[in-house]
């Protein structure tokens, strides 16, 4: 491949079209970040209020409380906290998860892991911004009306989401929300599939591509398939909730046919599940990279490793039923779930074993990037495991709706997820802003994160296995679930301490961006395409578009005579 | 891989991610209809007429025949005949407002035989499933106004952009004939 279609665009001169309507990737992906993190903010806020008011149910919340719900004498009401567990899981799994590590890492990733100029589509990119933007403004309005934001939960099941469950235009707002998202991250997808596709650096094949670029490709894919199944589901709900059409509506009059509240869950879940993957996929990528890179090692089975991340996203399709098990659907088709989810297993077990495998022996190096990776490696695992007990049907019966499922899936896709993320923007941080972090204040902020989350999520799954439900506004009225007030002391004390710390983080970021030291081009010593020219790189990113001749992760090889442990993709490949 | 070839190859994988994209939001629709049908013990539901097929089959043969005239659009840009190419587009563009129309009229008549958004599931699925053609068909418009635009002058990949816009009225074709044949017809 020649570079020809890679030409260099005029940099631009206004102010406008330099930060605000960019066509350039890097400048995209930093507005995703900023976007993600302000975000991550709010939905971790609606976390603490959530967890408060679990710990210490009809107490007061200090200090912000009698700013909020000056009504209720600083209480959180009970409406209100079906709102907030609502919106914290959409915010974060939309509007915090998704630009950071697809919007952000996808846009500045792609083009610079594969040697090209820009995306394939410059001007799509910049409109998937501001739709993503458009559905944030949308999603915040619905905050501050009237009768108050969505309630029905992250998953909007009718008829909790239908005019009867939720009267008043939040949930209507949320829907709209949802759509213009669905259609930001359609066109991130056209742009991410065609620019991997077309626009990879003369000499790199796929297996070339560093596994970031794999998992964030493979996230493009399912996103662009699936994300559309949502988006009729939630098109339907708003007609619902309009026009007076009765599609999710049971009963609604016999006589003429009535709808069926179920069927959302199926829409629901046919994207539900491919999502999940969209949201671990490209931390997964990163994780896998960032091993082999600080261990000083080759990627243990890299080639395996992006296969089985495709052969999960190709799993991830037909294994949605296990959410529904309780749904009175039918033994073969629960039976049948329950095997496809036990399948994906297989593949999640051969990449696990592959990040041993990569840090086994390795002379590692314990920076920021290399610790959230680690960290990545212990709480995915916890994840995956708690994730078989859901996904057995005799299992399920008994844990679906608790707190179990709620320290299941953020163990999987938040913790994780998140932890990948820092892992990436402390890599990348360098090469995104042209000065260090400060690492001593990254690892203050790792350990401050690591321990609390760890009692956050483990909390969550004792006490869902004591059989707290994951709904429920105070729990113990209850007699039997009142044993459970420690624990669910000691997550709230967690959340807190956790949410402090990443005060740590935002200081750290925005000090480093003011007055960090300067980074050199390549920091970390690592031979990826984007370590090889300048950090923060020039608008049109390679002067030259380079050839590449060896895979992403060629380091530790004793025949090196150059005085460096690895090897730049544009070198001849020695052999070991 | 050519330059040229690098970016047709570009355009044409952009149009078929979206046009799967389209596809797999109206599959989700065909797939709740199945449902909706394949549980109902009588289909229409008691006491709902089925809709007159007059106005849908027009509908069908006016989008076949914009469809047709789509098709001699790129014959004649590959003949490299473009003034020709212009005069077919216009009567694609016609006859696909004309679709329209027919649209409008249909849910027209739906209502004034008491057949309201509101009542019911067969009624839901009837307009819904219309309306959000219909909005596709907006953005096929939209398709073709941009290909009428670039078609006045010399275009880079002016074939391949030809062929995306018009792979694209196919598309809305397509599911157009799917729906008349399951909602009206049987």
């Amino acid at each position: 491949m020649s570079g020809g279609y890679n030409e260099i665009h005029p940099e631009p001169t206004t102010f406008w079209s330099k930060y605000i309507f960019s066509f350039d990737h890097k400048v995209i992906a930093k507005q995703f970040l900023w976007y993600g993190i302000f975000f991550l903010g709010l939905g971790g806020l609606m976390a603490l209020l959530i967890r408060w008011t679990l710990a210490n149910p009809g107490v007061p919340v200090p200090v912000l409380g009698n700013l909020i719900f000056s009504g209720s004498g600083g209480v959180v009401p009970p409406d209100t906290y079906a709102m907030l567990f609502t919106m914290h899981g959409t915010i974060m799994i939309f509007y915090a998860i998704t630009p950071i590590l697809i919007g952000a890492f996808g846009n500045y990733c792609i083009p610079l892991m594969i040697g090209a100029r820009d995306m394939a589509f410059p001007l799509l990119n910049m409109l998937s911004f501001w739709f993503a933007f458009l559905s944030g403004v949308v999603l915040l309005i619905s905050l501050v009306i009237p009768q108050g934001a969505a309630a029905g939960g992250w998953t909007s099941y009718p008829t909790l989401s239908t005019l009867i469950g939720s009267p008043g235009a939040g949930q209507t707002l949320w829907c709209l929300a949802i759509f213009i998202f669905g259609i930001s991250s359609t066109m991130g997808a056209v742009n991410y599939v065609t620019t991997v596709i077309t626009l990879r650096a003369p000499g790199m094949g796929y297996f070339d591509m560093p596994l970031t670029v794999w998992g964030l490709w493979l996230t493009a894919i399912l996103n662009a398939i699936f994300v559309p199944v949502l988006g009729a589901g939630v098109i339907l709900l708003i007609l619902d909730r309009v026009f007076g059409t009765t599609f999710f509506l049971a009963g609604a009059s016999a006589t003429s046919g009535s709808g069926d509240p179920v069927l959302f869950q199926h829409v629901f879940w046919i994207f539900g599940h491919p999502e999940v993957y969209i949201l671990i996929l490209p931390a997964w990528g990163i994780v896998s990279d960032l091993l082999s890179f600080f261990s000083r090692k080759p990627a243990f089975g890299a080639k395996a490793t992006a296969l089985s991340m495709t052969s999960i996203s190709v799993l991830s399709t037909v294994v949605y039923g296990h959410h529904m098990f309780t749904t009175q659907m039918s033994p073969l088709l629960t039976q049948s779930f329950m095997t496809l989810t036990m399948t994906i297993s297989i593949p999640s077990a051969i990449f696990f074993a592959n990040w041993l495998g990569t840090i086994w022996k390795g002379s590692i190096r314990f920076d920021s990037p290399m610790l959230f990776s680690l960290g990545v490696v212990f709480v995915f695992g916890l994840g995956g495991l708690t994730g078989l007990h859901l996904g057995t049907t005799t299992t399920d019966l008994f844990l679906h709706d608790t707190y179990f499922v709620v320290g299941h899936f953020h163990y999987t896709m938040a913790a994780s997820v998140l932890l990948g993320g820092f892992a990436g923007i402390y890599f990348w941080f360098p090469k995104m802003f042209g000065r260090m972090m400060n690492e001593g204040l990254a690892k203050l902020h790792f350990w401050g994160t690591m321990i609390p989350l760890n009692g956050i999520f483990f909390g969550m799954l004792l006490v869902g296995y004591g059989g707290m439900h994951r709904r429920i506004y105070n729990p113990f009225i209850y007699e039997s679930l009142q044993r459970l007030i420690p624990v669910n002391n000691l997550i709230t004390t967690s959340a807190i301490l956790m949410g402090f710390f990443q005060l740590v983080f935002v200081y750290n970021f925005i000090k480093s961006l003011m007055s960090g030291e300067k980074a050199a081009n390549n920091p970390w010593e690592v031979g990826t395409l984007e370590w090889t020219i300048p950090s923060p790189p020039p608008h049109h990113n390679y002067d030259i578009i380079p050839v590449v001749k060896c895979g992403p992760h060629e380091l530790g090889n004793p025949n090196l005579k150059t005085g460096r442990d690895f090897q730049y993709q544009t070198e001849e490949l020695v052999e070991a | 891989m050519s330059t040229r070839g690098r970016s047709e190859l570009q355009i044409n994988l952009a149009t078929n991610i979206v046009i799967i994209s389209m596809a797999m939001l109206f599959a989700t629709l065909f797939m709740g209809y199945a449902i909706y049908r394949s549980s109902a013990p009588v289909w229409p539901p008691m006491g709902v007429q089925r809709v007159s097929l007059f106005l849908p089959s027009l509908s069908t043969v006016v989008l076949f025949i914009s469809s047709f005239f789509c098709y001699q659009v790129s014959v004649s840009t590959k003949k490299n005949e473009l003034s020709k190419g212009h005069k077919y587009l216009n009567l694609t563009i016609l006859f696909g407002l004309g679709f329209m129309v027919l649209q409008g009229l249909l849910w027209n008549q739906m209502k004034s035989s008491g057949l309201f958004v509101s009542s019911g599931i067969f009624a839901s699925i009837t307009y819904a499933f219309t309306w959000i053609h219909f909005a596709h068909m907006i953005a096929g418009l939209v398709a073709l106004l941009y290909l009428k635009k670039i078609l006045r002058s010399e275009t880079k990949n002016l074939m391949t952009k030809t062929t995306s816009v018009e792979n694209f009225w196919y598309f809305l074709e397509i599911v157009w004939i799917i729906m008349f044949i399951t909602l009206f017809v049987f």
